[in-house]
């Protein structure tokens, strides 16, 4: 177990993250010490590419524009870490003048119709406390600007006004808020306890407390030259959670498929029939249904399917291939 | 050739060598004697005109020629019914010469003994052609016992031929071996030239010695008059010498010596009896196989060692076709059967080395040899012998008496042992003497032998030459044949002189054709065994037979081109009449055998009969060569037919037609530009948006740097106007051919000004060339890519309409393309990893998000410059804007003359932003001036930002400083002051905000944060003290509050903290270098600047603090 400590640094947090991604069960050490290598693999591919995106532009260390970079085809993933970051910077800006002693100040001017516009806060997952969402109110939320966006077009800076809402982002958020309403959903009927577990289990971070192992494990200092900031690793962090987000959704979905068939055809083997057997027994009796305790955690083959078909080429890919013959080599894809 | 100089080297080396000459009396007579016969038959033979060349030398010579010649024909056909009447001929010409020999031999001149043979020798050569005519016309037939057989082999072959021929235009016959044929032909020629020049090269030596020759063959013209030019030579000689008196031209002079020439044989050698047939035969044979070039073509040269390492380990005697013919050309072959041999040899090697039965070498062989077999028939069995020998066995075999030199005896009597043992013995012999026999034959060359025995070494050569008489029956034969045909050389004619008397039985010529035909016979029961390997024999003929018109044409189309394309430069392809004529007779022909006979005399009688005398007489002056080949291998019958329209026509007054006005048309426009569609417009319209931004978004730094700067200039903004995208077509242009215009530069500049486009409309104002290169590229390739997977779904093979049907029926089925045009876009989507969302996302997303986009931050960037503009209408302002009055500026009550004058200040007019401002005048903006003052305002009354009007009054001035107040100040200052006063005349001194506002320090502005950033820029004599200025500002700091202090004028104890609230905390400034006092002023807040040191020279001064 000592030996298998030294790879495997994630379980607990891995755990937690899978159980806030809709997990019950108990994932066995298999599994978290697979979705842990995946994440590194990860990790390590888009630290490299963004590498290389920032030697491009002449620049040896990345910065936060080059890691958003890799992901920007995903515009609700892009959209999350932007308010993730936004809220990021406020929740800095008043640790600053909390810092000053001017947290009073911060308290003051506590408006309620912007505490109510920060309402999406609560959607970034490692979104911490209830004192950094007020008092992030009074600094300004700041939209962090991204170099591709059609306002960078131009040489001058203009701040935003308030009345454009760009539609795209409400698009954008859409899928944030899609996920907030799963996440409430499952809280919906959870007890106090329970729910103060489930928070728990959502401050679950790679990075949160834990700067110096995340470095050492994503290789820091092998893959990039230099040494990234704060907010590249908080970025991972996130992404992180995402990666293992993602995987375990999709794993999930890969599971639920297999017991549909393994129902279909009328065979149970093993722990599966035993429990297509129990939920049978159970959908009958319908009334006192146990929580879904029952169920058997995810699989590492589960997980291995989820990450195939996650990895998946997109038609895209073979774009300018066409009548090249022979093989492509493609790079992994980024989840 | 080459081989027939160096048969002539005797004469040559006689007549040339300037030793031998003075030394040997006789040859000295004798060429003197030469030259006077010569010079009588040359004035005779001008005289007597050039028809009977022939008939008068030989009435000249010998009188008797004619009468002796009616007896040699009957016995001729007494002895030989069988013989084709042409034979008689030869015969006759035969017994002609031979009588003139005789007549000559037998006239008892001693003293010049040599002269008659010399007269013979001059032109034997023009008689003795006479029987070759005939043969050369035709196949390599040469008078032999199998003639018979051989001629029946060449009809059968012809007739092969022709019938091969006629079916030619039968079949349409591709062009693809056709290369091949061509690069073999070159492979030929190569082998030929490589042969040419090793000889050549080998006869480098020998050729000094006949260098003599050229001189004389040179001033007779330029023509190469060939081998007998040798034989001639003298002729030629003595005719150059005379030239003045010889009453021909030039021209007639080389007709003359070339019709004489054209006879000869080019293998006729002197010396050497049987050689000119054999060789001739021999070389035919080669040509014949080495013209299979399909099979020949591995034996054409020596094998390499690099290509088969271990070939001479194992073959010892290699043998290839170019050898041979370098042997051949170098006269090593002695008879028939060592040129067989030798061939064989080749394909034994060859069977030998590969003896894989599979070996793709061995078929080839196999089949050369059986070719070999085939054409083996066609050579005589002919031993050369040299002539001395031939006339010395015949003389004796006739007189049976050799009384005369016991050396000449000795000489003779060895040969005709050997040569009555009918076996060829001392093979080593045959071996040795090859090698040198080039050089040696016959001809005793003096380097090699001593001069002495040179004509000893000449009669042992032939006796050598004699040893090697195998087939005894044919040598009467040659003997009688060839002995007209080469004279005796020179060389060996004086010890034969005396016993020149030649049996009239030589031409006895018992020619055995029982066993001929016998052998025949065999032989021919070969050739009409068909190749099991041949597929098809018509196909195999026609490759056969037309391989070299083939190679030619093959080479004439090659050289149409040049580098893959049409070569430009390549002469026009014009029709000849003949051809034209022997097309039309090839689509009649090809007709013909198709229609019935009657109906083709009724129908092409006419025409053909009417054509048939001008074609014939166009023909025969064009003397265009018929070939095998069907039309369609010429490539003028491959170009199309001309368009009806361009064809040149003349109306009824002979003027031209213009018919190409039909033709031309006017390429239409628009082709060239991005086609008018929604998507266009919107991308277009974006893209003015984003120009229209941008030139706010200018105007906007524009103002930004105006706050920011001290002194703006005329000028000093560049206006940013970018011009309206538009797009050019291409000029005006004619084209007189349907289709779009195929102009890769211009194709390529369209496609890179879209590229262009979408770059721009993706948000690159600019880019690097080679970027938008590599981009057109990758486009070009990706829609290349596009439009060729379309061709392919396009192109897929018809299925039928419905599939029982086709079944069922068989025969009324519908066809339809196996995709529908949908299907094959996309299919072709697809396969180019697009699909139709991804399109429809990005005109959604990209172009009409983009548009929606753009608009929003349009206005955002116009507010903000209002913003800009307008500061004084900003929140501070107050309700009713009576706040704008507070920045005590005149923006509002001044007035302005700058319309009345036409100023332009600043250009603002030209920047357009009197528009944007809305100002109906073009004074200037208060508040752009005064930004600074307003600026300090503002940073004043931050918190009163929402108070309407003033609600405090402004402090009194302070009263200036005069030389009566000074006293009231505090005592630390009060001698600076005093000092100040004292330079300034006593004048008051004068606040820096009185100051007119050019002289004014500027102030330092503070940035919207509020803090004080960075010190302001300094003049770089200021930097280098700076840091010590630093130091002692620190040091001194203490004195700066209370000069501030003391200047409020307040009393004594005024400290900073009372004006701090008021005033903003100025920039740190520095601007005396050097002096303490000025440094001491690091926190001035600007009311002090005029009272600094004026003697402080170097310091920002401000002029009018000096002037005052």
């Amino acid at each position: 177990m000592a030996e298998k400590d030294k790879t495997v640094k994630y379980r607990t947090e891995i755990q937690q993250m899978m159980f806030v991604s809709g997990e019950t069960g108990e994932p066995s050490v298999e599994t978290t010490t697979m979705i842990e290598g995946i994440v590194q693999q990860q990790v390590i591919e888009m630290l490299s590419q963004a590498t290389s995106t920032a030697a491009r532009r002449g620049v040896r260390s990345i910065s936060t524009d080059d890691l958003i970079f890799l992901i920007r085809h995903d515009k609700a993933k892009v959209s999350r870490l932007r308010t993730f970051l936004s809220w990021k910077d406020v929740r800095k800006n008043v640790k600053d003048s909390d810092d000053k002693g001017g947290g009073a100040d911060a308290a003051d001017i506590d408006d309620p119709s912007l505490v109510a516009g920060a309402g999406p806060g609560p959607g970034g997952p490692n979104m911490p406390g209830d004192a950094a969402k007020k008092s992030g109110a009074a600094n300004k939320k700041a939209k962090v600007g991204l170099p591709w966006e059609v306002a960078s077009l131009y040489a001058e800076q203009v701040p935003e006004r308030d009345d454009e809402e760009d539609e795209e982002e409400e698009e954008m958020n859409f899928a944030t808020l899609q996920r907030l309403k799963n996440a409430d959903e499952r809280t919906k009927n959870m007890t106090r306890e329970e729910y103060v577990h489930w928070s728990d289990c959502r401050q679950a971070s790679f990075t949160f407390r834990k700067g110096k192992r995340f470095r050492e494990w994503a290789g820091f200092g092998i893959v990039t030259d230099s040494k990234p900031n704060d907010d590249i690793v908080d970025i991972l962090g996130f992404l992180t959670f995402e990666i293992v987000q993602t995987l375990t959704e999709e794993a999930l979905k890969v599971k639920e498929s297999e017991d549909q068939w393994r129902k279909d055809i009328g065979q149970g083997t093993g722990e599966g029939g035993e429990k297509e057997e129990s939920r049978k027994r159970k959908r009958e009796s319908g009334l006192f249904d146990p929580p879904e305790e029952a169920r058997t955690p995810v699989q590492p083959r589960h997980v291995q399917e989820a990450f195939r078909r996650l990895q998946h080429r997109d038609n895209k890919g073979r774009a300018m291939k066409n009548f090249t013959r022979g093989t492509h080599r493609v790079p992994l894809k980024l989840i | 050739m080459t081989g027939d100089r160096l048969s002539a080297h005797p004469p040559s080396t006689h007549s040339t060598d300037p030793d031998a000459a003075p030394e040997d009396d006789p040859t000295f007579l004798l060429f003197k004697s030469r030259l006077k016969i010569a010079e009588d038959k040359l004035s005779a033979l001008l005289e007597a005109g050039i028809d009977d060349t022939d008939g008068q030398a030989a009435n000249k010579d010998g009188p008797s020629a004619p009468a002796e010649s009616t007896p040699a024909p009957a016995e001729e056909q007494n002895r030989g019914v069988k013989r084709p009447v042409r034979f008689i001929d030869e015969n006759y010409d035969d017994d002609d010469d031979e009588e003139e020999e005789d007549v000559n031999n037998v006239s008892p001149l001693k003293s010049k003994s040599s002269a008659p043979n010399n007269i013979n020798s001059l032109h034997g050569p023009p008689g003795s052609p006479m029987p070759k005519k005939p043969r050369l016309d035709n196949q390599p037939s040469i008078a032999s016992s199998s003639e018979d057989v051989r001629k029946k082999l060449e009809e059968e072959k012809k007739a092969a031929e022709e019938n091969a021929k006629r079916s030619f235009h039968k079949y349409i016959y591709t062009l693809e071996s056709d290369r091949d044929a061509m690069v073999e032909q070159q492979k030929l020629d190569e082998l030929d030239r490589q042969v040419e020049n090793e000889m050549s090269g080998q006869n480098g030596g020998s050729a000094s010695i006949v260098a003599g020759n050229r001189p004389q063959q040179g001033t007779l013209g330029s023509t190469n008059l060939g081998a007998s030019s040798l034989t001639l030579k003298h002729l030629i000689a003595t005719i150059d010498a005379k030239r003045d008196q010889v009453h021909a031209s030039d021209a007639q002079l080389r007709n003359l010596i070339s019709e004489v020439r054209k006879k000869s044989s080019k293998w006729a050698s002197e010396e050497r009896i049987g050689q000119g047939e054999l060789y001739e035969a021999a070389e035919k044979v080669l040509m014949e196989l080495k013209a299979m070039t399909e099979y020949a073509a591995p034996f054409l040269q020596k094998v390499n060692k690099r290509d088969a390492p271990d070939y001479y380990s194992v073959i010892k005697h290699p043998m290839d076709i170019g050898t041979m013919i370098k042997k051949l050309k170098s006269l090593s072959y002695k008879s028939k059967k060592e040129f067989v041999d030798d061939l064989n040899l080749i394909w034994a090697n060859c069977l030998k080395y590969n003896a894989d039965p599979n070996h793709y070498l061995r078929k080839k062989a196999v089949h050369m040899r059986k070719e070999t077999e085939k054409l083996t028939p066609l050579i005589p069995d002919i031993v050369i012998r040299d002539r001395a020998e031939v006339e010395a066995e015949e003389r004796r075999l006739q007189h049976g008496e050799a009384d005369l030199d016991g050396a000449e005896d000795s000489e003779d009597e060895e040969p005709i042992m050997a040569s009555r043992g009918r076996k060829a013995p001392k093979k080593g012999a045959n071996t040795a003497r090859k090698a040198p026999a080039a050089d040696t034959d016959g001809s005793p060359a003096p380097d090699i032998k001593p001069p002495g025995s040179a004509p000893h070494g000449s009669g042992s050569l032939s006796n050598l030459k004699n040893e090697f008489l195998r087939a005894d029956s044919d040598v009467p034969l040659d003997g009688s044949q060839n002995g007209f045909l080469t004279p005796p050389p020179p060389g060996s004619a004086t010890p034969l002189g005396p016993n020149g008397v030649l049996g009239s039985g030589a031409p006895g010529s018992q020619i055995d054709p029982t066993e001929a035909d016998g052998i025949a016979s065999t032989m021919s029961g070969l050739p009409p065994i068909e190749d099991p390997d041949q597929d098809d024999q018509d196909f195999q003929t026609w490759k056969q037979v037309t391989k070299k018109d083939r190679a030619h044409v093959a080479a004439e189309r090659h050289r149409l081109f040049q580098g893959g394309q049409l070569n430009l430069e390549a002469p026009a392809l014009l029709r000849s009449k003949a051809g034209m004529r022997r097309f039309m007779r090839q689509q009649m022909n090809a007709q013909g055998e198709q229609s019935e006979p009657e109906h083709e005399s009724e129908k092409y009688g006419n025409d053909g009969e009417g054509a048939a005398p001008g074609a014939t007489l166009a023909e025969g002056m064009e003397g265009e060569e018929e070939t095998l080949l069907p039309d369609y291998y010429d490539p003028v019958n491959a170009i199309p037919e001309l368009n009806e329209r361009t064809k040149w026509a003349e109306d009824s007054e002979g003027l031209v037609i213009p018919q190409s006005d039909e033709t031309l048309r006017l390429f239409p426009e628009g082709q060239f530009t991005s086609p008018d569609g929604s998507l266009t417009r919107k991308m277009e319209a974006n893209m003015r948006q984003m120009q229209e931004t941008r030139k706010v978004v200018a105007k906007i730094g524009v103002v930004k740097q105006m706050q920011l700067q001290a002194q703006t200039y005329h000028n000093q903004f560049q206006k940013y106007d970018p011009e309206p995208f538009v797009e050019a077509d291409i000029k005006t242009t004619v084209v007189s051919d349907d289709g779009p215009i195929m102009s890769e530069s211009v194709c390529k500049a369209a496609l890179q000004r879209s590229v262009g486009k979408v770059c721009y409309h993706a948000g690159f104002e600019e880019f690097q060339p080679s970027a938008l290169d590599a981009l057109t590229e990758m486009t070009s390739n990706y829609v290349t890519n596009l439009v060729k997977t379309l061709g392919v779904y396009t192109e897929q093979p018809k299925v039928p309409v419905s599939q029982d049907q086709g079944v069922s029926a068989g025969k009324k089925t519908d066809w339809k393309p196996r995709f529908s045009a949908e299907e094959s876009i996309l299919h072709t989507l697809h396969q180019n990893g697009l699909d139709l969302e991804s399109l429809e996302s990005y005109c959604k997303e990209d172009v009409d998000r983009l548009a929606s986009k753009l608009g929003v931050m349009h206005d955002r960037m116009k507010s903000h410059l209002a913003d800009l503009l307008r500061p004084a209408l900003a929140d501070n302002a107050g309700a009713d804007g009576a706040g704008a009055f507070n920045d005590g500026s005149q923006q509002f009550y001044g007035g302005d003359f700058a319309e009345d004058i036409g100023e332009d200040f600043f250009g603002f007019k030209e920047l357009g932003l009197d528009q944007e401002l809305g100002l109906e005048s073009l004074s200037v903006p208060f508040h752009l001036l005064q930004n600074r003052m307003h600026n300090a305002y503002q940073a004043q009354n931050t918190n009163a930002a929402t108070n309407t009007g003033v609600v405090f009054e402004e402090p009194p001035k302070w009263a200036p400083i005069t030389r009566d107040n000074v006293d009231q100040q505090i005592g630390l200052v009060k001698a600076w002051f005093q000092e100040r006063l004292a330079k300034n005349d006593d004048q008051p001194l004068v606040e820096d905000e009185e100051l007119p506002s050019k002289q004014r320090f500027p102030k330092p502005r503070l940035p919207p944060s509020g803090k004080i950033s960075s010190p302001r820029k300094r003049p770089i004599k200021e930097q280098q003290a700076s840091a010590k200025k630093k130091r002692k500002a620190e040091e001194t700091n203490g004195n700066t509050a209370q000069v501030n202090g003391v200047v409020n004028g307040e009393g004594t104890s005024v400290n900073d903290g009372t004006k701090s609230p008021g005033r903003p905390i100025k920039k740190l400034k520095l601007e005396m270098p050097g002096t303490k006092d000025a440094s001491a002023y690091g926190d001035r807040d600007g009311e002090k600047d005029a009272e600094k040191e004026p003697g402080s020279a170097v310091g920002m001064m401000s002029p009018e603090s000096i002037g005052a």
